[in-house]
């Protein structure tokens, strides 16, 4: 199955630059769908929350926050040298043992 | 980026074609007709440093930090800003120099129709390792030096740091590399600023940047030290009037603002002043071109892991991360409401921003300093030294 082909786990390199990072989703209006529009670093969640709600607040109904490495991204076109690459069964890391 | 030395003294650098669009006008090689369109990208490329300055942005680390972009991955990223058009990439810390491929990228940034160049605090630079880079086809060196010796040592957390600095330079300059001051202003480094220049002028350098302080990073804990608005305005003013002393003696050096666009309009003022109201409306002209704060626009930043930022200094909020996803494509997506606001921002700069006369070669300066003192990135960058009457003259 073509879809199920080409797939690298990406992102087990460490993004938190400055502090955790957060990745921030919103919505505008009810039928739109979530938006990712970036990250913010922050130490809690409360800190992630203001400085969320003070660039994007304007411009969501809804915002979502998510911690960056809770989130496992999946690509066909990653440049990441150590992502992961996935088959049909499952995650494989360099030596090919199941991750 | 604001020359003083040309708009004050009609200096013609390499360099005005990114920041006028005065190429047609200018005897030197341009570096790009792409100057309005593509950012000049700043590359974090190690969050590792060898000193621990206090104002430093980059919040860098004595130790190397995990996730760094390697040198197959930084190529990736060169091949997709060459194809973008990115005219410039300034190469930045953490410290530069600490990372051993720093010439392979150099080199291959060249070869993509790239200008590389380099933001250093140059205490590693030897003569050998300087003739390296310029082979490597490093088209610019700026080195940091924050003082006099015994201020920019106390400032940059290591003694001794001031001469290495001039060593580096020296350095620079003998292996034929074009190379410059970087100088952050605050309140404890202002006085110095005129004995730097003439020290750094005696040692060869012509060109001198410099530095607004900007709230991010380490920065953002030092606010207290900025100047006041009203300190920050005699700081310019000292530059300009030194630019002109020089010039006037025939040393044509070539100075430059960089982090406060509120300096467009106070050059403007200063020019009606001290020149002519003919001059004045020239630099204004100038300006006009130039279009105010590029922050979301001309400059754009990606961190040593890869996470874009709008400026190098605002690295508490990243667009996306170039590992997930072309820094071209990020970039280009408008969809991200906040950047969107931040290129259509006349509408929505709010206070003394909102009536101002010279709004459009402003355009409200620092939406980091705004956000960081106002929480509010349309709110008024703290640090505007114009007058009430400059901005709103009276009739
Ligand atoms: S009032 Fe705003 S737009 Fe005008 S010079 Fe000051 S910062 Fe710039």
């Amino acid at each position: 199955m073509a879809e199920q082909s080409n797939w690298s786990r990406v992102g087990e390199q460490p993004r938190d630059a400055v502090d955790r990072e957060w990745e921030v989703f919103i919505r505008n209006e009810s039928r739109d769908p979530l938006q990712h529009v970036g990250s913010v670093s922050a130490p809690t969640i409360e800190t992630a929350r203001t400085q969320a709600t003070t660039l994007f607040g304007r411009y969501a109904t809804d915002l979502w926050l998510c911690p960056a490495t809770d989130v496992r991204r999946y690509s066909r076109t990653t440049i990441d040298e150590r992502a992961v690459s996935v088959d049909s069964e499952g995650e494989r890391d360099e030596r090919g043992h199941s991750a | 980026m604001i020359s003083i030395s040309k708009l004050l003294c009609g200096l013609d650098a390499e360099g005005d074609g990114l920041r006028y669009d005065a190429a047609g006008e200018s005897a030197k090689p341009q570096i790009t007709d792409h100057k309005q369109r593509r950012p000049v990208v700043v590359w974090n490329l190690t969050k590792q440093c060898n000193l621990s300055c206090s104002h430093c942005y980059a919040a860098a680390d004595t130790e190397t930090a995990d996730g760094e972009l390697t040198t197959e991955e930084g190529k990736r990223v060169l091949d997709d800003l060459a194809d973008y058009g990115v005219p410039v990439v300034l190469f930045s810390g953490g410290e530069p120099l600490v990372r051993d491929d720093l010439p392979e990228l150099i080199e291959y940034a060249d070869a993509s129709g790239i200008r590389p160049v380099l933001s250093t605090n140059g205490t590693l630079i030897t003569t050998e390792i300087a003739r390296e880079l310029r082979e490597a086809g490093l088209k610019y060196a700026g080195i940091s030096v924050d003082g006099l010796p015994e201020r920019n040592d106390a400032f940059r957390g290591q003694d001794g740091a001031f001469d290495a600095a001039v060593r580096g330079i020296r350095a620079c300059l003998d292996a034929g590399l074009k190379t410059g001051l970087r100088y952050t202003i605050t309140e404890r480094n202002a006085a110095d600023l005129p004995a730097v220049v003439d020290l750094l002028h005696d040692e060869g350098v012509d060109r001198f940047c410099f530095y607004h302080l900007d709230y991010g990073g380490r920065g953002a804990g030092i606010v207290d030290a900025d100047l006041s608005p009203e300190e920050k305005r005699a700081a310019v003013k000292q530059l300009c009037d030194l630019t002109r002393r020089y010039h006037d003696h025939g040393d044509e050096i070539e100075t430059l603002l960089v982090g406060n666009y509120t300096d467009a309009a106070y050059l403007v003022e200063y020019a009606r002043q001290h020149l002519s109201e003919a001059n004045a409306e020239r630099i204004d002209d100038y300006l006009r071109r130039n279009g105010g704060d590029p922050t979301g626009e001309r400059v754009a930043d990606i961190d040593y892991q890869g996470n874009v930022h709008l400026t190098q200094f605002w690295q508490n909020y990243s667009l996306g991360n170039v590992r997930d996803r072309p820094f071209s494509a990020i970039w280009d997506d408008d969809s991200n409401p906040l950047l969107e606001a931040l290129r259509n921002r006349e509408q929505r700069l709010s206070g003394r921003c909102a009536d101002c006369q010279y709004q459009d070669i402003c355009r409200g300066a620092s939406r980091l300093r705004a956000l960081s003192v106002h929480d509010d990135p349309f709110a008024p960058d703290p640090q505007c030294y114009l007058k009430e009457d400059e901005i709103v003259p009276t009739v």
